[in-house]
């Protein structure tokens, strides 16, 4: 199964973990390509749908990128965010769901190599944990 | 707290009630009055908002059955300011789901009085019915028969939260001899109402505390063996899916919830009105796709976004035409949810929503 490589989507902050991954590419850091960068303004805008919606429709890992505790451009957007993630992490380990697929980190607009070693990390951890059960098996 | 004695011997408990209520409207310390009651049209009792004594006669408060949550209609009433003063009659679960529009801004409660009662449950309308038609005085009939307070729905029959908060006044059936029942004031302005009422100050009901502590255990017993049952059910992928194969994505749950109150939902826009060559595609990837689609989307959309607020009144599951227990999976996941947020819906008006609230207790907006 050297073969296997996971489809990940990752959900990032246009002012920080966005802005990082700009940094990372200037200083020339490369990362996995299994990952699939979505750009927000603010992860407080992430609804829970949009996790549930690439889950359902075959990611093996879904990877949120916020501003640290203190530095959201919108003030809190990064603390709702922490909510909503860790309400879903909960709701989906109910129903056979891998909550370790779904991660939440802070990366600031300065941590170019912290975005690179949080990727790569998310795509190995991903890679150990196989194809996802809800990809292959959910039909409803 | 003070119990009023409510002696009806001769009335039934039925007629009591109705009379308080007409009187409230009659001496004008209500303008309307919110409350079920039976209409020659309908088998089974409606929410009626009433402001004329005089068409009383078919109020039922304590009839064992709930067509609809009333809540949504109790938030109607109270979206916006009318300057009248309504009397809203609810059942338990009804007034924490309206807690929790009234924390969503979808009402006030300002100009309102709550009256509640000891809930020991209701029935399925087709239940209700066709008891009902088995004799006159059903609702005296359900309060006095242990026989047919086991037909109530396997919601109710696994509630433990069956005495209401936030009302004003409770009428106590729990712990009191048929026709010696008695209201609670909850709060000064139930005290109030009951006095200029001119009810008199009495004794406790002596077996209330008794017969209370031995429903909650009957129930909490009956809830946790369902939740353990549930719960291993939907453990899994296939399981999850075998729990809501059937849905048919008709959404009568979530019109029927109380709390589900967006109005302009996701799920009826064109976000989910997929064109055809992405239905292939769905279909693709997998090599087979359920028609119509997105159904475990829509359950575990729903579970997500107000799990938190799931009060337990099983509309949900009442009006599938599936049959599929949705207020099972509901409110098995949404036990787990709130005690995660540590947060009990409809206990307190003040209690901020987890997943809107941040630090210092503050409104992110």
């Amino acid at each position: 199964m050297s073969e296997y490589k996971p489809k990940i989507v990752a959900l990032v902050c246009n002012w920080c973990t966005y802005t990082a991954a700009d940094l990372a590419g200037t200083s020339r850091l490369s990362y996995p390509a299994e990952i699939r960068m979505i750009r927000l303004m603010c992860t407080g805008m992430i609804d829970q749908k949009y996790i549930l919606k690439a889950f359902l429709d075959g990611a093996d890992g879904v990877f949120i990128g916020g501003c640290h505790p203190g530095d959201c451009h919108y003030i809190d957007g990064n603390i709702k965010a922490e909510k909503r993630i860790g309400g879903t992490r909960n709701l989906l380990s109910q129903f056979g769901f891998e909550p370790d697929r779904l991660a939440l980190q802070w990366i600031g607009a300065s941590e170019g190599p912290e975005f690179q070693h949080n990727m790569t990390a998310f795509v190995e951890r991903i890679t150990a944990l196989g194809p996802s059960q809800v990809a292959d098996r959910m039909i409803l | 707290m003070m119990m009023y004695p409510l002696n009806s011997p001769d009335q039934g408990i039925v007629q009591t009630v109705r009379s308080m209520l007409q009187e409230l409207l009659g001496k004008k310390l209500a303008d309307a009055v919110l409350v079920l009651a039976s209409n020659p049209w309908s088998d089974v009792p409606m929410p009626t908002l009433f402001t004329d004594p005089d068409r009383m006669e078919g109020v039922d408060p304590l009839a064992p059955v709930a067509p609809v949550s009333s809540a949504r209609q109790a938030s109607a009433l109270t979206r916006s300011p009318s300057g009248k003063t309504v009397v809203l009659v609810l059942r338990p679960c009804e007034i924490r789901a309206l807690i929790e529009l009234v924390k969503l801004n979808q009402c006030s409660l300002e100009n309102a009085i709550i009256i509640s009662m000891d809930c020991l449950g209701r029935m399925e309308n087709k239940i209700f019915s066709d008891e009902a038609k088995t004799g006159p005085g059903i609702t005296e009939r359900f309060l006095s028969s242990p026989e047919l307070q086991g037909k109530i729905t396997t919601t109710c029959s696994t509630c433990n939260d069956f005495l209401p908060e936030n009302a004003d006044i409770t009428l106590c059936t729990l712990g009191a001899e048929p026709g010696h029942m008695g209201f609670e004031a909850l709060t000064d302005k139930g005290k109030a109402l009951l006095e200029s009422l001119g009810f008199k100050k009495g004794d406790d009901l002596p077996k209330r505390k008794q017969d209370i502590a031995a429903l909650a255990d009957k129930r909490s017993l009956s809830k946790k063996e369902l939740f353990d049952a549930t719960a291993l059910q939907m453990s899994t992928i296939d399981g999850f899916q075998t729990f809501i194969g059937r849905c048919l994505n008709c959404y009568n749950c979530r019109t029927a919830c109380p709390v589900c109150y967006c109005k302009e939902c996701v799920f009826l826009t064109d976000v989910f009105a997929h064109p055809p060559e992405l239905l292939l595609e769905r279909a693709t990837r997998r090599g087979a796709v359920k028609m119509p689609t997105d159904t475990s989307m829509f359950h575990l959309t729903r579970l997500s976004h107000i799990g938190h607020a799931c009060v337990g009144c099983g509309q949900c599951s009442s009006v599938c035409p599936s049959d599929i227990q949705v207020a099972d999976m509901f409110r098995t996941v949404s036990e787990k949810t709130q005690a995660f947020f540590n947060y009990t819906p409809g206990r307190d008006v003040t209690e901020p929503i987890p997943q809107l609230v941040v630090r210092n207790g503050k409104r992110g907006d």
